[in-house]
């Protein structure tokens, strides 16, 4: 089933567009990757989806309702969460009170208790770093802060931008394994990545992406095999 | 990447844990200090004060709150700004900067606006209190005290007329907006008959009552009832503003302050509460700019230029921007320095920068950092969750789950 619905998405900044007509779905249950260079517009399209930018064309539909001019505090309420690029935590409050943050759109009380522990499984790290401000972590940890703060919303779609940006290659590892932990417990995962590799060996469908537009589109294998998104992207061939 | 790397993704995680640790252990000296430092960060005064149990806490209120209102009977020798200037209605002045800093901390402190122009409220308040009052007015008269609830709402008013459009601005270019607005409300006053410019208003109102001998109680001359008044609202703001601080509201300035975007993308409807803060902050500045009128009894368009503005934000910087409590001495001493050295007059403001410059370099916190202890409900679920915890079999050597789960919840409790 079609969970989040690109139709004809164009973007600009001022008179600079930054995405051309672009289309593309997620279905429920997937991990879909959206990669390309720097300048592509992944982050742009991440920041469209979760309401922080506006389509000036186009239309973005999620779980068969039409969210184009929604704005994105209450995305958050309909299951959209984000883990934005640069991490995005809040540097003064504590590793506990950032995690609450991502419950601030929340109806449900009661499931607040369970999300949490979910988070704890998935990243052990941050329960031992409870009482600690979240600006005093290292990178990985606070990636996976705003990771289990976009969970603690509970959401139906986790956008990821750049989880693995500046993270050590056994950190990226750990980072993608836990995505994938995050999807086969039931959440729909959209990430941006740079690192091609690791998000298409990860992802079932992948996109390319270049300069606004959608060049290439397939499994996450058949993008690793292809010769072109190789030279490009994987430093091979 | 798939998940037969493990037994069970618990597991997984853990031994994935074990390896960071092992990397992590490394470099363990330079990060553990960073650590502790980020431990420190809410600041020595506020540790001790959270260390003292709630009747302990309470006794020190009671304790500074009776020494602060015997404040201007005391007269104590030292710090007494006489002869230069009388000491209680140097306290009001005090009282009315710490009244403003404690409005302006809102905005500043808690929402992170930038407000450049706030001294734009604080005049707002006081032509309310001063045309409606003064006999100069050819409006309706109204009793003074009643001016204090309606500048509040007029500048509440104002507040929502410039927020709603700049708002939308952020950081630097919202700041020069709001110094733009502070200067619009002053040269307003100029040129509008009605607000009579540089004439002003003389004989703005005062609360009611009476001495033995006539004359009123709340006179231009005498500080002491002004400041009593302004002191006793000073503390129901303060007990107010707090209960906001803690509440759902005070999680979402803090969190637009931290970082809009990513309040934004966890469901904070940020402009809606940015607008409530400038809004709130607007009113506390009005409500001292009514009290300003009635004490000093005249009010005209030279008081509110960029310079007052500055000073009020320099009492927020100076306290500790983020903390209420902090707010209050730094409004308090940005009016006490000029007062105390008055006598040396040419030096009076040269004092004043040295004593700013050596704060800020000592302290660059503010003299009282800012620790919110935020509304976390969190807390309650992840007490649930150690419990749990506590009560797997590994955890034997540990003192009974019980007695751990209940310190736990009292750590809640306090926070």
């Amino acid at each position: 089933m079609t969970l989040l619905e690109l139709k004809g998405v164009s973007v600009h900044y001022g008179r600079i567009q930054a995405l051309r007509d672009m289309s593309f779905t997620v279905n429920e249950g997937e991990v879909v990757a959206l990669i390309g260079a720097n300048g592509a517009g992944k982050t742009t399209t991440m920041r469209t989806i979760s309401g922080l930018l506006n389509c000036s064309e186009g239309t973005i539909t999620f779980a068969g309702q039409d969210i184009t001019k929604m704005k994105a505090h209450i995305r958050v309420v309909h299951g959209i969460s984000q883990a934005p690029e640069g991490r995005g935590i809040f540097p003064g409050m504590t590793v506990m009170e950032n995690l609450d943050m991502g419950t601030f759109g929340r109806k449900d009380r009661s499931g607040v208790a369970k999300d949490l522990e979910r988070v704890f499984d998935l990243f052990p790290r941050l329960k031992e770093r409870e009482k600690q401000f979240g600006g005093t972590m290292s990178g990985g940890e606070q990636q996976m802060l705003a990771i289990g703060r976009a969970l603690m919303s509970n959401p139906k779609l986790l956008l990821l931008d750049e989880p693995s940006m500046g993270l050590a290659p056994q950190f990226i590892r750990q980072i993608f394994k836990i995505i994938k932990e995050i999807n086969n417990q039931g959440t729909t995962v959209l990430m941006v990545e740079q690192n091609a590799n690791q998000a298409l060996a990860g992802a079932h469908r992948a996109f390319v992406l270049e300069t606004g537009e959608i060049t290439h589109s397939g499994t996450g294998k058949e993008l690793l095999e292809d010769p072109a998104v190789k030279e490009a992207y994987l430093g091979v061939g | 990447m798939s998940m037969t790397d493990g037994p069970t993704p618990m597991q997984t995680a853990a031994a994935e844990q074990a390896a960071e640790d092992r990397e992590a252990s490394s470099k363990a000296a330079g990060r553990s200090d960073l650590r502790e430092r980020g431990k420190r960060k809410p600041g020595y005064f506020s540790d001790r004060w959270h260390a003292l149990s709630r009747q302990q806490q309470w006794a020190f209120l009671v304790i500074v709150v009776v020494l602060a209102y015997l404040l201007p009977l005391i007269n104590p020798p030292i710090i007494t700004t006489e002869p230069g200037n009388n000491f209680a209605l140097a306290c009001f002045d005090m009282a009315r900067f710490a009244l403003i800093a404690v409005g302006l901390n809102v905005v500043v402190g808690y929402a992170g606006l930038l407000d450049l122009g706030y001294v734009a409220f604080f005049a707002v308040g006081s032509y309310v209190a001063a045309m409606l009052t003064s006999p100069d007015s050819p409006y309706l008269h109204i009793p003074y005290l009643w001016t204090l609830p309606l500048a509040m709402a007029v500048t509440m008013f104002f507040g929502v007329m410039l927020g709603v459009p700049t708002l939308r601005l952020r950081g630097d270019y919202l700041a020069i907006v709001t110094l733009g607005f502070g200067e619009i409300i002053r040269i307003l006053a100029t040129i509008i008959p009605a607000m009579k410019g540089q004439v002003g208003f003389q004989n703005v109102g005062h609360p009611p009552g009476t001495e033995a001998d006539g004359t009123p109680i709340f006179s231009n001359s005498n500080g002491v009832p002004w400041y009593w008044l302004t002191l006793t609202i000073i503390i129901i703001v303060t007990l107010l503003v707090g209960n906001l601080e803690r509440s759902r509201v005070g999680r979402a300035w803090i969190a637009i302050r931290e970082d809009e975007d990513a309040a934004e993308i966890m469901g904070v409807p940020t402009f809606k509460y940015k607008v409530w803060a400038f809004a709130i902050g607007a009113a506390i500045g009005g409500l001292s700019g009514a009290l300003f009128a009635g004490q000093v009894g005249f009010v005209n368009n030279q008081k509110f230029d960029v310079t007052t503005s500055i000073l009020f934000l320099a009492a927020v910087v100076l306290g500790g921007a983020g903390n209420k409590v902090g707010a209050i001495l730094g409004g308090a001493l940005v009016s006490y320095i000029p007062l105390r050295f008055t006598a040396i007059a040419e030096y009076k403001y040269l004092i004043f920068g040295i004593a700013l410059v050596l704060i800020m370099i000592f302290r660059s916190q503010g003299l009282l950092p800012a620790r919110q202890r935020l509304l976390a409900y969190g807390r309650t679920a992840l007490n649930k969750v150690t419990n749990r915890a506590a009560m797997e079999p590994k955890d034997t050597d540990k003192p009974p789950a019980g007695t751990d789960s209940r310190a736990a919840g009292e750590r809640g409790a306090e926070a």
